[in-house]
């Protein structure tokens, strides 16, 4: 803990350094606080969030829960990419800035943020650096900087701990709880300056890091100023991450001035308020937990909460909270798998403090409780059919609680608007019951837009409403549906997600357009932007229609991969047969004559496709030989593919699939005759040994494109059957699944019909091959003995 | 007993001083009957940066066994607890050399050992019988023949049980009241037949999980045991130094006076690492050959090589006579293996020779002996 003493100018200033969600912290911080009483607490943050003080720390509103920030560059200030930026602060119970505000608010005592605005600090870090990275969530209060430095790397070898969080629990957790308030922050605070002097200036000043700093130096001096001239005697606490503090402290000392002069230039680059959103949101334990990825802090935050509830009221937290979860992951475990015993967990709770002192800690931390897991519950070599316990202890360990806002906190206006929405089409929110609709998407308005309000929502990623039943534009089912039933049920996640997407919008509506039009700017590509469309169109967006139809345009002509163009014409079928059931003049016809003319232009270098691909490559032919059945309009395209067909048929490389099917085509559309499909067939069947066994594939290819011409011409069967008569045993083995496959195509009736055109080649009826004859009754009474042998060898009854 | 005469000698007598020099420093709390405290096994096994010093001479306490060191602190644990220690893994892992280390360290020998086999007995695991005596005498004490097992119990001490998956369940089996009663019967004694076994005692069992002809064991007797699964060692680096560690170790111990070359050595430890983990250091995919590729295997196969220079190559390593003794390696179970090494060879090797040159040139044009 850093002290400047009270001056002729300033008030006497504390500075607490913190680490974000440690228990420890949280409670030397609590302590402090109520020790030495002080008149303000300032806590590191960015200052819009000061409107929120009040719900952050009221009775109702129960953690984790985080403060959105979000900003809508649509000035392009920050870069000319205009885009919408956002961040978290996740609050857990022990989370030192919220025991800080907290106890503050217990005591009386006013608290304040007093980073940059959020939008300022994005105008303050370089491009992709801090919390301007490309990343799927961004967390304000990253504490990488603590972390990850060659400093850490070698004081981890040397004290043979594996990670920063090992050391950081064993020397100021576990060890460090029961310590005396001031010489923990002294440790922390030593740490804290090596951390610092091992960061290089660049990678602060890159992510913000020095201007945010400057600006709070800024804060913490005028508010010291003003507790000063108001006579008050009590000290000012500042609280901001360790890794700020030493920085803070001495600046303040030594150059007041100079920082009221930077200040000055700073404010020059503010960033406009009304932009930029600031809202809290309930937020999950799993979101919280540094182990999925996205979040920085200390991992295990269930595990960690339930040291924080025993810290001050418990004399061995750590030990009680390591065997009550023994006894939780053993529990389940018993559940899942059966065979544990009560003494796997007395030996595990042994284990576990037998390790805390083998590693000199006072008390079994969350590394010892999982090595005694590990050691005492999984039996056998520990893989993936063992690691159940494993699994278990690491989900409690997570913990599963979702925070709560009490009912006067800020929401933001598209929250207002799904509210309004619910209550129009009389849905259920705030109560956690699953509730149904059936809507006759086709025949009401109002049912239509219902449905495009649920489909919005899922485009929101907002798990308010599922769609159960109905037809699917994307999959391509159920088209024959006229109408929809839809599941929905209300949970604290929905408004998190809707929190989420309000910086795209006021409205839901507003925020899937603003949504519709982020993607657009993406790379996408052809199947990804039918995509798009077809949602689009899902949620009656109309206003967006023509956006996406240009883009779609655009990308369909730069659009090189074959099966993504295919993906794409899929699609657009789909939209165009549905097109008058959704009441639509959308015009796909355009696009879907672009989209073949693309697949034509890359037809011929389909034609020697690779083995996985072929069946993608056959599903893309019939396609496009479908779209030309149905559109006249499309007829002189129709040509030029059968001709781009015919000569990709006499490629030298082609894949026999591709022949096959591509033979099929050309034969359905009159272009060729059955003759000349025999003879490319006859061509496989009397090939070298290698040749031949392609033939599987070839029919394959042929049936799935016209599987009729089979019963036109009986020479086929005659083929395929003298083919049957010469190969051997071996081969005929190998190519005997593809030859499922292609005989996959036919109705059972139609097989029947195929088996007695055979059976007549070799002069039998029909009846003397389908039909079976009668299984002799010894075979029975000889497969029940063979039964009733392995069930007793076995010991089955 | 004199070192030079040994081929292998066992870890109390190699580490003899380092032991005599942690004990002499060692103030933490032992268990009964242990040599060391949990906090000076630890040292032992996983090394220390702070020497230590013993009758005017100091010692740097070197690390021993490289891979997880919280795996060697749990089993520690355990092994000063009620249940047995069970080490499973892939062969290679170095479970024996733990277990050794574990038992020289705790009770002082390491030699109190059943090895395991498909013909091994009950009495060999507890007692037998010295015939001419029992005929003598009748069943008296003097007439027992203490095995491993009795031996632990009665002096306190550690029992090794090497490979016990080899050895039939029903004889396994033997063990599972011996641990949970620590009471171990013997009926031809009549009122003096029962010995309950001393504190220090415990059983460290070894097992393979991946060779053939192993008998799975009952959940009756894992449940007796805390199982650790020892993994092969994922850092290339990390196993090149413990090639190096081993050869050097093994040349010593049968006075040939050559030291493993680095840049060999680096050749074989990315070559085991590589082909283990499927995946080269550019990223390029490779076929893992069936055999084991553990890091003992290469240790042997460097070591083979380096004797073969010592006596025939005048002292200098040939890195023609080390692929040979890859392939002698290799294609111990199937012969698609070496195909698999040749296309390695084909592949990552060619790609590195043309990167890096020298040794891996030199390797690379050896690749002629994988046949």
């Amino acid at each position: 803990m850093e002290r400047i003493l009270r001056s002729e100018e300033m008030a006497e200033i504390i500075f607490l350094p913190v680490r974000h969600h440690s228990p420890a912290c949280a409670f030397h911080v609590k302590r402090m606080i109520e020790k030495l009483r002080p008149a303000k607490i300032l806590v590191e943050g960015p200052q819009n969030a000061n409107e929120l003080l009040s719900v952050m720390v009221h009775g109702e509103t129960r953690a984790p829960f985080a403060v959105y920030y979000s900003y809508d560059d649509a000035q392009g200030r920050i870069s000319e990419e205009r885009e919408q930026y956002k961040c978290y602060y996740p609050f857990l119970d022990y989370s030192p800035e919220l025991a800080a505000l907290r106890a503050g608010a217990e005591l009386d005592i006013p608290c304040a943020f007093i980073d940059l605005p959020f939008g300022d600090i994005l105008a303050a870090s370089g491009a992709g650096a801090g919390l301007r990275s490309k990343k799927e969530k961004n967390n304000y209060n990253d504490d990488y900087l603590l972390a990850q430095n060659d400093y850490i790397k070698a004081l981890c070898e040397k004290s043979g701990l594996q990670s920063f969080d090992q050391f950081w629990e064993k020397y100021f957790e576990v060890n460090g709880y029961s310590m005396d308030g001031e010489a923990w922050f002294a440790g922390l605070l030593s740490y804290c300056k090596l951390a610092r002097e091992n960061t290089a200036r660049r990678q602060m000043e890159a992510d913000g890091t020095l201007a945010r700093e400057l600006y709070m130096r800024g804060q913490i001096l005028r508010e010291a100023k003003l507790l000063r001239r108001a006579g008050e005697a009590r000290c000012l606490f500042v609280i901001t991450g360790g890794f700020h503090t030493p920085a803070l402290a001495k600046d303040l000392r030594q150059e007041a001035d100079a920082i009221e002069n930077e200040l000055e230039r700073l404010a020059l680059t503010r960033i406009p308020r009304e932009r930029q959103g600031v809202y809290l949101m309930p937020y999950s334990m799993e979101a919280a937990d540094a182990l999925n990825g996205y979040a920085s802090g200390m991992p295990y935050p269930g595990y960690y909460q339930k040291i924080w509830e025993k810290l001050g009221s418990s004399a061995r937290p750590y030990e009680e909270t390591a065997l009550q979860f023994i006894v939780s992951s053993g529990k389940e475990t018993r559940k899942k798998e059966g065979m544990l015993s009560t003494y796997d967990e007395i030996c595990a709770d042994a284990m576990a403090r037998g390790l805390a002192k083998l590693r000199g800690k006072q008390e079994p931390g969350a590394y010892e409780l999982i090595d005694a897991v590990l050691s005492s519950f999984v039996k056998g070599e520990y893989n993936i059919a063992t690691d159940t316990p494993m699994r278990i202890l690491q989900k409690q360990m997570t913990g599963d609680a979702m925070g709560e806002l009490c009912r006067d906190a800020k929401v933001p206006p598209i929250l207002h608007d799904f509210r309004e929405q619910c209550k129009r089409y009389k849905l259920k929110v705030a109560t956690t019951l699953t509730g149904e609709v059936t809507l006759s998407i086709f025949a009401k308005k109002r049912h239509r837009e219902e449905s495009a309000f649920f489909h919005q929502l899922n485009f929101l990623d907002a798990p308010y409403a599922r769609r159960v039943k109905g037809p699917n534009l994307q999959r391509g089912t159920d088209r024959n549906l006229m109408r929809e039933i839809w599941k929905y049920k209300w949970s604290a996640g929905v408004e998190a997600a809707l929190i989420d997407a309000s910086v795209y919008g006021a409205t839901v509506e507003e925020a899937a357009v603003g949504m519709v039009r982020a993607s657009l700017k993406k790379e996408n590509d052809a199947s990804a932007c039918a995509l798009l469309l077809s949602q689009v169109f899902e949620m009656d967006l109309r206003g967006q229609l023509d956006a996406v139809y240009d883009n779609m345009q655009e990308v369909l002509v730069r659009e090189t991969d074959f099966f993504a163009l295919a993906k794409a014409l899929k699609l657009l079928r789909k939209l165009r047969q549905l097109r008058e059931l959704y009441q639509s003049n959308l015009v796909i016809e355009p696009l879907l004559e672009s989209c073949c003319r693309k697949l034509i232009l890359l037809l011929p270098s389909m034609a020697a496709v690779k083995e996985d691909d072929a069946p993608a490559c056959m599903e893309a032919l019939k396609l496009l030989y479908q779209t030309f059945g149905s559109a006249q309009e499309l007829a002189e395209l129709k040509e030029e593919f059968l001709r781009v067909l015919g000569d990709a048929t006499e490629s030298q490389k082609v894949h026999p699939g591709f022949l096959g099917c591509a033979q099929g085509i050309l034969y359905g559309c009159g272009s060729k005759s059955a003759q000349e499909i025999e003879y490319a067939a006859r061509g496989y069947l009397t090939g070298t040994a290698e040749q031949t066994k392609k033939v599987a594939e070839f029919f394959h290819g042929l049936f799935f494109a016209a599987k009729d011409i089979i019963f036109t011409s009986r020479t086929f069967l005659e083929l395929l059957d003298g083919f049957f008569g010469e190969v051997n045993g071996e081969a005929f083995m190998k190519i005997l699944p593809e030859l499922r496959m292609a005989f996959t195509y036919f109705t059972p009736v139609e097989i029947d019909r195929i088996a007695k055109l055979a059976a007549g080649i070799h002069g039998k009826s029909g009846g003397q091959v389908t039909g079976q004859d009668g299984v002799p009754a010894d075979w029975y009474a000889y497969g029940r003995q063979l039964d009733e042998y392995v069930r007793t060898q076995l010991g089955v009854r | 007993m004199e070192q030079e005469q040994l081929i292998k000698p066992p870890v109390e007598i190699r580490y003899r001083q380092e032991l005599a020099a942690l004990k002499a420093n060692d103030s933490a709390r032992k268990p009964e009957n242990w040599q060391l405290s949990p906090q000076a096994v630890r040292t032992f096994i996983l090394g220390s940066k702070k020497p230590l010093t013993y009758e005017g001479k100091t010692y740097d306490i070197q690390k021993k066994y490289f891979g997880n060191d919280a795996l060697v602190e749990r089993c520690i644990v355990t092994l000063a607890g009620n249940r047995g220690l069970m080490l499973v893994g892939e062969p290679g892992t170095a479970k024996t050399m733990l277990s050794e280390l574990l038992s020289a360290a705790i009770s002082g020998i390491s030699t109190n050992t059943v090895q395991g086999t498909a013909g091994t007995t009950e009495d060999m695991i507890k007692y037998s019988w010295n015939y001419a005596l029992l005929l003598a005498r009748g069943p008296v004490r003097e007439a027992l023949v203490p095995a491993p097992l009795y031996v632990g119990m009665e002096k306190g001490i550690l029992t090794r049980f090497e490979e016990i998956t080899r050895t039939p369940a029903e004889i396994q089996d033997s063990l599972i009241s011996v641990l949970s009663d620590k009471v171990l019967n013997v009926p031809e004694l009549g009122d003096h037949g029962i010995l309950f076994a001393k504190p220090g005692f415990n059983v460290i069992g070894t097992a393979n999980t991946r060779d053939k002809g192993v008998n799975e064991m009952s959940s009756a007797l894992k449940r007796r045991f805390n199982f650790e699964t020892v993994m092969p060692v994922r850092e290339a680096a990390l196993e090149k130094q413990i090639i190096i560690n081993e050869v050097n170790q093994l040349a010593s111990e049968s006075n040939i006076a050559m030291e493993a070359e680095e840049d060999v050595v680096e050749l074989l430890a990315s070559t085991y690492h590589e082909l283990r983990e499927g995946v080269a250091d550019t990223g390029s995919r490779i076929d893992t050959p069936s055999c084991v590729m553990s890091t003992a295997e290469a240790v042997s196969v460097y070591y083979q090589t380096m004797i073969g220079g010592y006596y025939y190559g005048g002292g200098q390593i040939s890195v023609d006579a080390l692929v040979q003794n890859l392939v002698g390696a290799i294609s111990k179970e199937n012969r698609d293996d070496l195909q698999k090494v040749r296309d390695y060879f084909n592949t990552v090797i060619r790609e590195k020779s043309g990167r890096e040159g020298g040794k891996w040139k030199e390797y690379y044009e050896a690749r002629k002996w994988l046949k």
